[in-house]
């Protein structure tokens, strides 16, 4: 198995399911010299959550940006629903069902806790179309409580509130809003096991309800086996596992993490660069750690 | 001296306040209650300073002190209001002085050419809010620092004004020497006609600030320019939009004066002065320079405190060398007020 996880030995090629919700074929992103991703498939079924795995640095962040509208792919195509997708610009994936809860968070610091969570969605009043306060801080009261998390002013700006705050504001700002599928890269890195566990119930309760799809990049092994129906593992740019999360083990996937990080070592040694690649999983880098994309 | 006596006065109710407030008094409740406002501090300086100014000299709580303050702080704030937009996106136009001396020639141009009145002021508008979106295209999709466009539309727009002049005096169109018609009556002729433009301009972008999409997504570009993007906030548009604003309400100002003095003189250095005060009026009034924070209320105060003081000053019969000199000392201390009230604000170690 560990062989197998070279990059570019074992890629795993196009797969898919009958109740595919999103299907990514030989997607590839380059941003200048770099490379982000070389080759990904992925495919989401309905109602499924999907743990998205991967070194610092393997691309995982890129694919979100690529889905959520925010990057275009250079090559490789992408279904929505059985139609072609492309979004446009990140209002135009939101249009077509999918939000994004991005790594960065992207909330405003100067801006009240319901400004943030209606950014792009505030609610206005007719015909002047000026900003209806009241309402958007009733509805984030609403959305809030609803995550179960405890914001004592909705009035405050979010540079006010700690990290684990922070996070779950940008969850509930995506969650709250009618997208059937959820992209949320890293949503538990700030957070601690309260909040955490918070949110991850939120993600079984949304399962539950079975009316949204969820891709999630998560670095805890606990939480992939706790929230996720199967894992797919990107290196280097390209998917070299795809399993459900009964049939692979906190082993297996460690193996390949390991096996991982040899290479690099060897690659080192040998003087030669990690892959076609890699230009960042060469570095030994803190799995567990946040990464700044940008 | 204005200075130090506003020095002595101002730390009661801008330092210690906050601290202080359970065991004081109804004044001290809404000391605090001022300074909780961004434009709390420049309120405070500004009151002071007209206490100060009304206490020591007999003439300058009169009704002409106040009309020969008015051509000076009026225009100042319009402008300001659009440079405050563009700052709270965390950049900056150098160019509203010189589309504010430009814009006015492009009238009389048009004017001379053979339009009517209206038709060639409301081109020679156009033409500034082109200059805008020329300098919110360098910036938002050229990629150039604000600050390095606009110092070359600000050279190019100076240059222009003094070739298209020959660098003499033009009459300005619809106005006579000696004569308010109705149309300079109210495009700057008036002797409140600049005031009533200044406080409607205010009003309307304050409000468009604190309470429109465009207001928050200002802060949003201001304050995070990747987290607006991804949240689907197109910040180029906000940016070009913003900067087509300020060089709007500069073109409109500066129609506005000529029409008030019936002559456009191509003086590339008033222009540049009237530059400098509107950046000190936003910065004043409580607007970053780093962005994703500002108001138009405060830039506007912060122009009727440049103005009071330059006109005090004057009445006190400073002689003219020494107002720079008492009135960048008067900056620099209002300034640093601003940034301890912000602190006691946003709360210590921040700011
Ligand atoms: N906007 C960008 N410009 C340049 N390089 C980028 C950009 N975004 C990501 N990268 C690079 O692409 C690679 C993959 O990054 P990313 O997708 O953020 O990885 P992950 O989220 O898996 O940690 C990294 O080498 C990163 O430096
Ligand atoms: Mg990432």
């Amino acid at each position: 198995m560990a062989e197998q996880a070279f990059a570019g030995e074992h890629i795993v090629g196009p797969a898919e399911a009958p109740d595919d919700v999103l299907r990514v074929e030989h997607v590839a992103k380059r941003f200048g010299p770099i490379t982000a991703i070389r080759d990904i498939n992925l495919h989401l079924r309905k109602g499924e959550v999907l743990a998205l795995l991967g070194d610092n640095g393997a691309g995982k962040s890129t694919m979100i940006k690529i889905l959520s509208g925010f990057h275009k792919p250079d090559t490789g195509t992408m279904w929505l629903k059985g139609e072609p997708y492309l979004p446009k610009s990140v209002d135009d994936a939101r249009a077509h069902g999918i939000d994004t809860v991005f790594q960065d968070l992207a909330l405003v610091d100067q801006l009240s806790v319901y400004h943030n969570l209606f950014l792009r969605r505030e609610r206005v009043h007719r015909p002047i179309p000026f900003l209806s306060n009241r309402l958007m801080k009733r509805e984030a009261r609403k959305a809030l409580d609803e995550i179960g998390i405890n914001i004592p002013s909705l009035d405050v700006p979010v540079a006010r509130l700690s990290g684990g705050q922070r996070q779950a504001i940008a969850v509930a700002r995506t969650v709250s809003g009618d997208a059937d599928i959820i992209l949320l890269d890293e949503p538990l890195a700030a957070m601690g096991a309260k909040e955490g566990a918070m949110i991850l119930d939120l993600i079984a309760r949304l399962k539950a309800e079975g009316n949204v799809s969820i891709v999630m990049i998560l670095h805890n092994y606990v939480h992939v086996f706790a929230a996720c129906d199967r894992v797919s593992l990107i290196q280097d740019g390209v998917i070299v596992l795809d399993k459900p999360t009964s049939e692979t083990s906190v082993d297996e996937l460690t193996e390949i993490v390991v096996e991982e990080y040899r290479r690099a070592r060897l690659a080192e040694r040998s003087g030669n660069g990690a892959g076609a690649a890699g230009a960042s999983s060469a570095a030994p880098a803190n799995p567990t750690s946040p990464d700044t994309a940008e | 001296m204005a200075v130090t006596s506003g020095a002595e006065t101002r730390p009661a109710p801008g330092g210690p306040a906050p601290r202080r407030a359970p065991a004081a008094g109804g004044a001290l409740s809404i000391a605090k209650k001022l300074l909780t406002l961004r434009e709390g501090s420049i309120i405070v300086v500004t009151l002071v300073t007209f206490v100060y100014f009304a206490i020591t000299t007999s003439n300058f709580v009169t009704a002409n002190s106040f009309k020969s303050l008015l051509p000076y702080f009026a225009p100042l704030a319009i402008i300001a209001a659009g440079e405050v937009f563009v700052m709270i996106l965390g950049e900056i136009d150098l160019s509203v002085g010189a589309v504010y001396l430009f814009t006015p020639f492009m009238w009389h141009v048009f004017h001379h050419a053979g339009l009517p009145l209206y038709p060639s002021i409301i081109i020679a508008l156009l033409i500034a809010m082109l200059i805008g979106v020329v300098n919110g295209i360098f910036v938002a999709y050229v990629g150039i620092a604000s600050f390095v466009a606009t110092l070359g539309m600000l050279f190019l727009l100076d240059g222009l004004s003094l070739v298209i002049s020959h660098s003499t005096p033009v009459q300005v169109p619809g106005t006579k020497i000696g004569a308010v018609n109705n149309f300079a009556q109210i495009f700057g002729g008036g002797t409140y006609s600049e005031l009533f433009w200044a406080i409607g301009i205010v009003i309307v972008l304050q409000l468009v600030l604190s309470f429109s999409r465009w207001g928050i997504y200002t802060v949003s570009v201001g304050g995070n320019r990747l987290g607006a993007a991804e949240a689907g906030i197109r910040t180029r548009q906000i940016l070009v939009r913003n900067f087509v604003l300020a060089a709007l309400l500069s073109g409109f100002v500066g129609i506005l004066e000529v029409v008030r003095t019936t002559s456009a003189t191509p003086d590339p250095s008033g222009s540049n002065t009237i530059l400098l005060e509107v950046v000190a009026a936003a910065i004043i009034g409580g607007t970053l320079m780093t962005g994703g924070d500002g108001t138009i209320v405060g830039a506007l105060i912060g122009a009727l405190f440049l103005g009071m003081l330059t006109e005090g000053l004057t009445i006190k019969g400073v002689s003219a060398s020494y107002l720079d000199l008492y009135l960048g000392i008067a900056i620099l201390i209002a300034m640093t007020l601003n940034v301890i009230v912000r602190r006691v604000r946003v709360g210590s170690g921040r700011g």
